[in-house]
C-alpha cells in the first residue's frame, strides 16, 4: 500500500531475496528453533520434532513463495556445532541460516565456528546490537557474516528517533553507530530490526520505525513483534484458558509491520509455521495488489499473489 | 504504594523479609513466608521491575535469586552484577554478561538503595523447592530490621517526552517528522531517490 520515493535496496543471499518496494518481494519469514528447555540437551525426540518443524516450514515456503529461514537459537558454546550442523543438513544448500545468539562472547564463537566450516557467507547474524563487546568486533572482522541484522534497541530512548540513533551514531552508548560497525567489518548485507518492545514501552514505535527507517536508508527492515505479544501481561493469564486467542494475536500481530512496509518477520517458534505462512501470504497478496494496481510494481511469478490464486 | 510496578509476581506476607526471583522457572512458595516472588526474564526491564518493587517494601532485606538461568539473557547473573557492581555512566550493568544489560528507567539513587537494603543469596539454577525453602527458613530465623521508609520509583509510561503537542497538518497525513504522506502528490512527481 505504501511506496517509497527512496530507492529500496534488495539483498540476495543464496536463494533468498529480500527488500524492495512494499509488495515487490514476498515477506521473508524467520522461524526460531532450539529455543526452550525442551531442546537444551538435544534429546533424540526433541531433535526429531525440530526436523519436522524445518520440513514443514520448507514445504510451506515452497507452497506460498515466502522464503522460510531457520533462526537457530544458541545459548551456549557446546550447542554451536550440533545446532548448526543439524540445520545445515536439513535446509537447501544455498539457503541462508540465521543465528540467534543473545550473548556477545558467544556470538564471537559462533562467527569463528561458521568461518571454520565455511558457511560465513550464508550466515544472517542476529544480531549486531548494543551488547557488542570488543571480542565480538574482532570476530566480525575475521569472519564477517553474509548479512547482519542491526538492532534498533535503545534503552535510553525508545522513540523512533532514539532507535535510529543507536543505528546511526551509537546514541552515546556506543562509540559509533551499529551501521558503521557493520560496514567497517565488511559485512556485505545489512537489514534493520526495529526492536520490538513490550506494551507501555513505546511499543508502537517498533511499527512506526519501519517506514521511517526504510524511507531514510532504503534498507530491508522488520522486527520480531511476537515478542510484544508474548510479554503482554494480561494475555499471560488469558492464554492459559484461551490458547487459540493467544495464537490469533501472536500470528496476527505480524500483519502490522508488514502493512507498514516490513520486508521480514521473525515470527517466533517454528512450530507456528502452519499458521503464519498462509497468513502472511494473504497479507502479501493485499500489499502486492495495491503495489501493482496503483504504483505499477512488477510482481514476480513466485510471489504468493501469483502462486496462491 | 507497595509494589508499584506491574509484573508477573505473587504477593505473600507483607511482613516477610524474604523476596524470591525464580528467573526462568515457575516455582510456588508458601504465601505466609515470602513477601513477593515471581520470575524474571530480561536483563534490563525485568531487573528494573524487581528493583523497583523490592525497595518499595523496606521490610524486604533478602532476595533469593533461584530457578533456571534465562539462557542468553543471563538475567540472574546480570541482577547479581547490578547488586555487586552497580552501573557505569551509560547505565550498563558493570560486569554483566547478559544480552543488553542496561538500566534506564530507575535512577542511581534507587539502585544504591537496592544495593544497601538487600542481601542477595545466589541460588541460580537451583529449582528444588525444598532446598530453596531451607534457605528461606534460615533467613526467617534471623531478626531482620526494617530499612526505614519505602522507596517508591514511579513507573512512567512514556518517559521520553511529556504528552506530545497535537500535531496538525493541512492536507497531509503525518506519520513522523521525517515522513509526511502527501495524498495529493501525483505519482509522476515522485522521483526515485538513489541510496
Amino acid at each position: 500500500m505504501l511506496n517509497f520515493s527512496k530507492e529500496q535496496i534488495k539483498i540476495k543471499i543464496g536463494d533468498m531475496s529480500m527488500g524492495g518496494q512494499p509488495g515487490e518481494l514476498p515477506t521473508v519469514l524467520f522461524g526460531t528453533v532450539f529455543y526452550g528447555k525442551k531442546y537444551r540437551d538435544h534429546a533424540p525426540e526433541a531433535m526429531e520434532e525440530i526436523a519436522g518443524f524445518i520440513a514443514t516450514q520448507e514445504e510451506l515456503s515452497q507452497m506460498t513463495g515466502n522464503p522460510g529461514i531457520c533462526d537457530i537459537f544458541i545459548g551456549s558454546e557446546e550447542q554451536i556445532e550440533t545446532r548448526l550442523n543439524f540445520v545445515l543438513d536439513r535446509v537447501p544448500e544455498n539457503r541462508p541460516i540465521c543465528v540467534d545468539v543473545p550473548e556477545s562472547e558467544l556470538r564471537a564463537k559462533v562467527l569463528d565456528h561458521a568461518g571454520e566450516i565455511g558457511v560465513s557467507s550464508r550466515l544472517i547474524y542476529n544480531s549486531l546490537n548494543l551488547g557488542l563487546e570488543e571480542m565480538e568486533k574482532e570476530a566480525l572482522a575475521n569472519n564477517p557474516p553474509g548479512c547482519a541484522i542491526v538492532l534498533g534497541y535503545n534503552p535510553k530512548n525508545m522513540s523512533t528517533d532514539g532507535r535510529m540513533e543507536i543505528l546511526e551514531n551509537g546514541a552515546g552508548l556506543l562509540d559509533q553507530g551499529l551501521m558503521d560497525i557493520a560496514k567497517e567489518a565488511n559485512i556485505p548485507n545489512m537489514i534493520i530490526d526495529t526492536g520490538a518492545t513490550p506494551f507501555d514501552h513505546n511499543t508502537a514505535e517498533t511499527i512506526r520505525s519501519i517506514p521511517v527507517m526504510k524511507n531514510k536508508w532504503g534498507l530491508p527492515a522488520g522486527c520480531a513483534i511476537h515478542n510484544t505479544v508474548e510479554s503482554w501481561l494480561w494475555m499471560k493469564d488469558y492464554r492459559k484458558t484461551h490458547r487459540e486467542a493467544y495464537l490469533t494475536c501472536d500470528v496476527g500481530a505480524n500483519a502490522l509491520p508488514v502493512m507498514m512496509g516490513a520486508d521480514y518477520c521473525v515470527y517466533g517458534p517454528m512450530r507456528n509455521a502452519g499458521q503464519i505462512f498462509p497468513f502472511i501470504a494473504m497479507v502479501d497478496k493485499f500489499i502486492a495488489e495495491g503495489g501493482e494496481d496503483y504504483f505499477g510494481i512488477e510482481i514476480p511469478e513466485d510471489h504468493p499473489k501469483r502462486r496462491l490464486k | 504504594m507497595m509494589y508499584p510496578w506491574r509484573g508477573e509476581y505473587t504477593i505473600g506476607s507483607p511482613d516477610s523479609p524474604v523476596a524470591i526471583v525464580t528467573l526462568a522457572s515457575k516455582i510456588d512458595f508458601p504465601k505466609d513466608k515470602i513477601a513477593i516472588w515471581g520470575h524474571m526474564k530480561t536483563e534490563n526491564l525485568g531487573i528494573e521491575k524487581v528493583v523497583a518493587n523490592v525497595i518499595s517494601n523496606p521490610l524486604i532485606r533478602v532476595l533469593i535469586v533461584c530457578g533456571e538461568e534465562v539462557r542468553g539473557h543471563r538475567s540472574g547473573h546480570s541482577l547479581l552484577s547490578l547488586h555487586s557492581k552497580g552501573v557505569d555512566d551509560n547505565g550498563r550493568i558493570s560486569g554483566a554478561k547478559g544480552a543488553v544489560p542496561f538500566i534506564e528507567n530507575i535512577d542511581e539513587e534507587a539502585i544504591e538503595r537496592f544495593r544497601s537494603q538487600i542481601k542477595i543469596i545466589n541460588m541460580i539454577d537451583v529449582i528444588d523447592n525444598e532446598e530453596i525453602m531451607k534457605a528461606v527458613e534460615e533467613q526467617l530465623a534471623i531478626d531482620h530490621e526494617s530499612f526505614g521508609e519505602p522507596y517508591i520509583v514511579e513507573f512512567v509510561d512514556n518517559k521520553n517526552s511529556d504528552r506530545p503537542s497535537v500535531k496538525r497538518l493541512t492536507g497531509k497525513i503525518g506519520f513522523h517528522k521525517d515522513l509526511i504522506l502527501d495524498p495529493f502528490l501525483e505519482i509522476e512527481e515522485m522521483p526515485v531517490e538513489e541510496s
